[in-house]
């Protein structure tokens, strides 16, 4: 057992990688370690023929990563976008080290990544002393993924300035990165793309210029499908979390995480469960991972403060906490939802009288 | 083309006319293609398709210039119009290409299936509301699906492409049966190869259903033997009569029981058909649209994606370059970007799609997955657009203007004569009775007319305020092209009521409706007696409340919705809806009110001013005490909070103290606060003309109120005072002279002092007494009443 606290995902699925390779007998793209056919499976999970259990890594459509992995395929770069918390990171990673068999080459979007970081930089001692080399250039993780015919990452683009990012655009078009200091250029051999991901939520940030979108295929990733889905995700990564903070698994019950991922879906899809009646959503992203943190909240406040178990009273301030995000409009939506939908259902008046508490 | 021709053997063929039975996929853009090809190819004397022979008369309509598909066959029973059955046809139709070119070469061509006029009318009378459904279920069964539950028998071509693993039916026609055909050098046999590999294949298909899947129910199957044998005893008639080459076009699914029939003896043919019930039938083309064929609009028999066929149909080959050329094109057209050089990627990957998943050529779903990533940057808002556009397509139909009259005309014709309201080009003016029934009928009619775009009476505005006066003025005018309106609006339904109904809940369904257009719609709806409409709008109503965020519009929204409980003759069931949503919107207006009310403009105050009246009396119809409360809450918020307009809070003062919510104690402290000096004087003034206005008698009745406005006025200063002067008498001006004179009198006074309120006044118990008899009759009491 590796004593790191978090492996990458080519060195944790190995073996499955490996068995992969080894049934793979599909038309694998030039410098692919896999076929898109395996690729895709090992993203969905599946049995091979020589038995070996492919855990999925992705659960959801398949056409969607079909599409991705078709996109990767015809050399064109692939945009994941998706609110937060709907696995783009998670596939981009998968992605890169089904293909590539390496998901290193990562450049972190944040308003402060410069050019440098996207290309290359130098070793300046190096460079004061020897002037423009091969060896005083430092590489960057796209100019490697060019040279070496890997998938390249960039994670949320949007937060990279704008004039940042559209460096990528003659790297995308032309696939060639120039060095003007040597007078020379990197071309990208066969097998080189990018993955990027982005949050659609805040697309105004550094919106992507019309050049470069046009680079990109892009794939929206979905918040969960079904309401079960979402309930067994929120149980289960609150349970792993709530282990890490000391809380007993009993603290949140099934019962009360069922209520609040569907407060979640309703308020965040503007429809109420059983599809009858349209309410007003809020301005917050209402996702599954702040459904997660509600249940944790709840399940603290009963185990520290409470009786043990959860209740309405526990999970009420911060499901309020989570839901307004503005204090004027938001708490006229909270407030419609809870007089119209809340009120009204059966065994919720415990829900209702505790968030209008905390109103 | 006109040559004998030798074909393979096949069939063994009856000994004087030559059968060719050419099996199809129902709206198949590939089976038309191959059935132009066969009926090339065989020259027959005599084609015959499946469609009902009610409407043999109807054939050589469908070759005018006029007529522009998609159209339909309407085939009805006169004396009950809303019995009756489509079929409708689209350009791609083989059916229709078939009767096309039977038409171009002067052949005779005959419908071959069970008449309509031995199946309407069989089944018991449905109550009006679920006609339309009914309808639709309806032409569900006429194409050929007898039980719903075997996909494999609605459209078994489409099975077996699945089978081969395609998703797309219609490319696999086309790689499978044209791309091979042409490659193939095209043999002169071939054309007929194709249908005859389809008949054995049916055949296969259909031993193995019948063998394999329980039995559908025993009318179904009855029902069924019985059109195969009639299409049997057709064949045989064409051949009686001398024809010596004959094309059948039929649905793949029939194509086994037609072929070979001297194998089937006539004797048990005849003894199915014998005996069956019949109706008479009347037939009529109307105008189709592409949206009525496609399975989203709820017709059973239709297809997912016309908009795509007419494609096919129009340009057969590689379609993937030219569909994404017109998903360009339209978002282009639209205002979304959609460069060229993205066009060639979304084809890449369409193709790299089909590879990954072993298709042999991309289908729509391939198509428009990479059109949503390449052309649509993921926004599913835009692949709608191409859905609705090109996939579904918005094409609507063309029929001749001399087609036989629509039964919806026969209707209106016939309620005309009721009514005795002949439809008279020049205008007449016509005032209606609401009490009167036929009055009544007519306003109804007419309102319904109007729902379905046949403006033939307009009426009179402000005739029927408030809904106190029970006359309406109509003016009256028949134009001569309402006439081709109502051949347009019979794709609604058959008889005037229906029509509207369905046309209602269209109206309601269209995306772009608002709260405000719906609140209309219920009004109308009310006015036509379309109770049956009322639930789907009120279904609408209420998620578009739901997701309005302007409390104007959904204040607008009520009062007609309280006249349609008051005044409406809507059923129990349907009023409990219109309540429900009733209530929906006020409790939105409630617990906005105190938002929509900060921070506007005196203008937008007076608007919000009149709504909070008109929702006020709306509460007070219904009286139901939890809303009642919750309105006079959100009043009381408004009323305490700064930033509103003096106008709004002085209503809801009176409101509140009209409704006795707040005590006289309560008002006076709240007026105060509004007329105190450190109060703008035009703030002041707006104040006492939104709580004054209507009614001053209750400044006669409080002295304390009084007090207040004296004192305030007085205090005024001079500008001051000419600055609310206009406000104040506009206020006082409302009132009555009376009440004005007695004003006049106590302020010439000016002071309380003159004046006692009544509670200072002693009442000697036992003279009051005495009036109480006198007044008991007044009252219309009886003595015990009264007592207490």
């Amino acid at each position: 057992m590796s004593s790191v606290l978090r492996e990458h995902a080519e060195s944790q699925f190995a073996s499955e990688l490996s068995a992969l390779a080894a049934c793979d007998t599909a038309e694998r793209p030039p410098n692919w370690k896999l076929s898109p056919r395996a690729v895709t499976t090992y993203l969905l999970g599946g049995k091979l023929d020589d038995g070996t259990e492919i855990v999925p890594k992705y659960i959801g459509s398949r056409r969607l990563m079909e599409i991705a992995v078709a996109t990767l395929a015809t050399d064109r770069a692939l945009l994941l976008l998706g609110v937060p918390g709907t696995a783009k990171t998670w596939v981009a990673e998968h992605l890169a080290a089904a293909i590539s068999g390496d998901s290193t080459l990562l450049v972190q979007g944040t308003a402060g990544v410069s050019e440098e970081a996207v290309r290359y930089g130098w070793n300046y001692a190096r460079l004061l002393a020897e002037g423009p080399s091969d060896k005083a250039m430092v590489p960057g993780p796209i100019m490697k993924a060019m040279a070496e015919g890997k998938i390249g990452r960039v994670e949320e683009l949007t937060r990279i300035p704008s004039e940042v990012q559209d460096s990528l655009i003659t790297i995308l078009s032309e696939k060639t990165l120039p060095i003007p200091e040597l007078n020379s250029e990197v071309q990208a051999i066969s097998g080189f793309n990018i993955i990027a991901t982005a949050n659609d939520r805040d697309r105004g940030v550094n919106e992507l210029s019309g050049a470069l979108k046009r680079r990109f295929n892009t794939v929206v990733l979905p918040l969960p499908a079904t309401f079960e889905e979402e309930v067994r995700i929120v149980e289960q990564r609150s349970r792993e979390m709530g282990r890490a903070l000391r809380l007993p698994a009993s603290a949140a019950s099934i019962e009360e995480i069922r209520r609040i991922v569907m407060v979640f879906r309703e308020l965040r899809s503007g429809i109420t469960v059983d599809g009858k009646t349209r309410i007003k959503v809020p301005g917050g992203t209402m996702s599954t991972a702040e459904a997660i943190s509600v249940v944790n909240n709840g399940a603290a406040l009963a185990v520290h403060f409470g009786s043990g178990a959860i209740t309405a009273a526990d999970i009420a301030s911060g499901l309020v906490g989570a839901i307004i995000k503005d204090p004027v409009q938001d708490k006229v939506v909270f407030q419609e939802y809870l007089e119209t939908v809340v009120k009204e259902r059966d065994g919720w008046r415990d829900l209702y009288r505790a968030c209008r508490e905390n109103l | 083309m006109a040559r004998s021709v030798p074909r393979l053997p096949r069939e063994p063929v009856t000994p004087t006319m030559e059968v060719s039975v050419l099996g199809i996929r129902h709206h198949g853009p590939g089976s038309a293609r191959s059935v132009q090809r066969a009926l090339q190819h065989l020259c027959p004397d005599v084609i015959l398709v499946e469609g009902p022979p009610d409407a043999d008369g109807l054939i050589p309509l469908a070759a005018s210039a006029d007529m522009l598909p998609p159209v339909a066959l309407l085939i009805y029973r006169p004396d009950a119009p809303s019995d009756s059955v489509f079929y409708p046809f689209a350009d791609f139709s083989p059916e229709w290409q078939a009767i096309r070119y039977g038409l171009e070469a002067a052949i005779p061509i005959r419908f071959m299936d069970l008449p309509q006029w031995h199946q309407l009318g069989q089944k018991p009378e449905q109550p009006a509301a679920e006609e339309t459904e009914n309808d639709e279920s309806e032409v569900e069964t006429e194409k050929d699906a007898p039980t719903p539950t075997i996909s494999v028998r609605v459209d078994p071509l489409r099975a077996i492409a699945e089978a081969a693993g395609y998703s797309d039916c219609e490319r696999w026609w086309e790689l499978m049966v044209e791309q091979r055909t042409a490659a193939d050098g095209g043999a002169e046999d071939h054309p007929m190869a194709v249908f005859d590999g389809i008949t054995e294949l049916m055949r296969l298909l259909r031993e193995h259903t019948e063998a394999d899947t329980e039995q559908p129910d025993a009318a179904d199957a009855e029902r069924e033997a019985r059109r195969e044998a009639w299409m049997r005893q057709t064949i045989r008639a064409a051949e009686k009569e001398g024809f010596k080459r004959c094309a059948v076009i039929c649905g793949a699914w029939h194509a086994p029981a037609l072929t070979g029939i001297e194998k089937v003896k006539v004797k048990d043919d005849s003894a199915l058909l014998k005996g069956l019930p019949k109706v008479k039938t009347a037939a009529a083309w109307t105008p189709w649209t592409h949206d009525r064929l496609a399975v989203a609009s709820g017709y059973g028999a239709g297809i997912d994606s016309p908009g795509y066929y007419a494609a096919l149909w129009k340009s057969p080959g590689d379609i993937a370059v030219r569909w994404m050329s017109h998903c360009a094109r339209l978002l282009r057209d639209n205002e979304l970007e959609a460069p060229t050089a993205s066009v060639i990627e979304a084809v890449r990957l369409a193709e790299t799609l089909t590879a990954m998943r072993e298709r042999p050529a991309p289908g729509l779903d391939e198509l428009l997955e990479a059109a949503l990533a390449v052309l649509c940057a993921g926004q599913t808002a835009q692949l709608e657009l191409i859905q609705r556009e090109l996939v579904i397509g918005t094409t609507l139909g063309k029929t001749p203007d001399d087609t036989p009259v629509a039964p919806l005309q026969q209707d209106l014709s016939q309620q005309q004569k009721r009514l005795r309201m002949p439809p008279e080009v020049n205008r007449k003016v016509l005032d209606l009775d609401q009490r009167k029934t036929t009055d009544r009928d007519r306003s109804i009619l007419l309102s319904r007319l109007d729902l379905l775009n046949i403006p033939w009476g307009q009426l009179q505005p402000g005739a029927r305020t408030g809904n106190s006066t029970f006359h309406e003025i109509w003016n009256l005018e028949w134009r001569p092209e309402f006439a081709v309106q109502v051949i347009e609006a019979s794709i609604w339904g058959n008889t005037v009521q229906m029509a509207a109904i369905a046309r209602a809940i269209g109206l309601a369904n269209d995306k772009t409706s608002t709260v405000s257009s719906l609140a209309k719609l219920t009004g109308h709806i009310e006015m036509a007696d379309l109770p049956e409409a009322v639930p789907v709008i009120m279904e609408r109503l209420r998620n578009a409340a739901g997701v309005s965020s302007d409390i104007g519009q959904l204040m607008d929204a009520i009062p007609p919705l309280v006249n349609t409980i008051r005044y409406g003759s809507v059923r129990a069931k349907a009023s409990d809806s219109v309540k429900d949503v009733l209530e929906g919107l006020l409790v939105r207006v409630c617990i906005g009110l105190q938002v929509a009310s900060m921070g506007i403009n005196t203008d937008a105050a007076k608007q919000l001013y009149t709504r909070i009246i008109t929702v006020d009396q709306a509460v007070q119809i219904l009286s139901e005490e939890t809303l009642t409360t919750m309105w006079h809450e959100a009043l009381q918020r408004t009323a305490d909070t700064h930033s509103v307009n003096g106008l709004i809070t002085g209503r809801a003062c009176r409101l509140l103290l009209d409704q006795g919510a707040w005590s006289a104690t309560d008002t006076e402290q709240r007026m105060r606060y509004a007329l105190s000096p450190a109060a703008a004087p035009q703030d002041s003034g707006a104040w006492a003309e939104g709580f004054l206005s209507g009614s001053g008698l209750l400044l006669l009745h409080n002295d304390s109120l009084w007090q207040l406005i004296d004192s305030w006025i007085s205090g005024l200063s001079l500008d001051a005072f000419e600055a609310v002067l206009p406000l104040v008498r506009r206020t006082f001006g409302e009132f009555p002279s009376g009440e004005r004179r007695q004003m006049g009198e106590r302020a010439k006074t000016s002071g309380a002092v003159a004046f006692s309120s009544i509670s200072t006044v002693r009442v000697d118990p036992e003279r009051a007494a005495l009036v109480l008899p006198v007044l008991r009759r007044i009252l219309g009491l009886k003595p015990q009443e009264a007592v207490g």
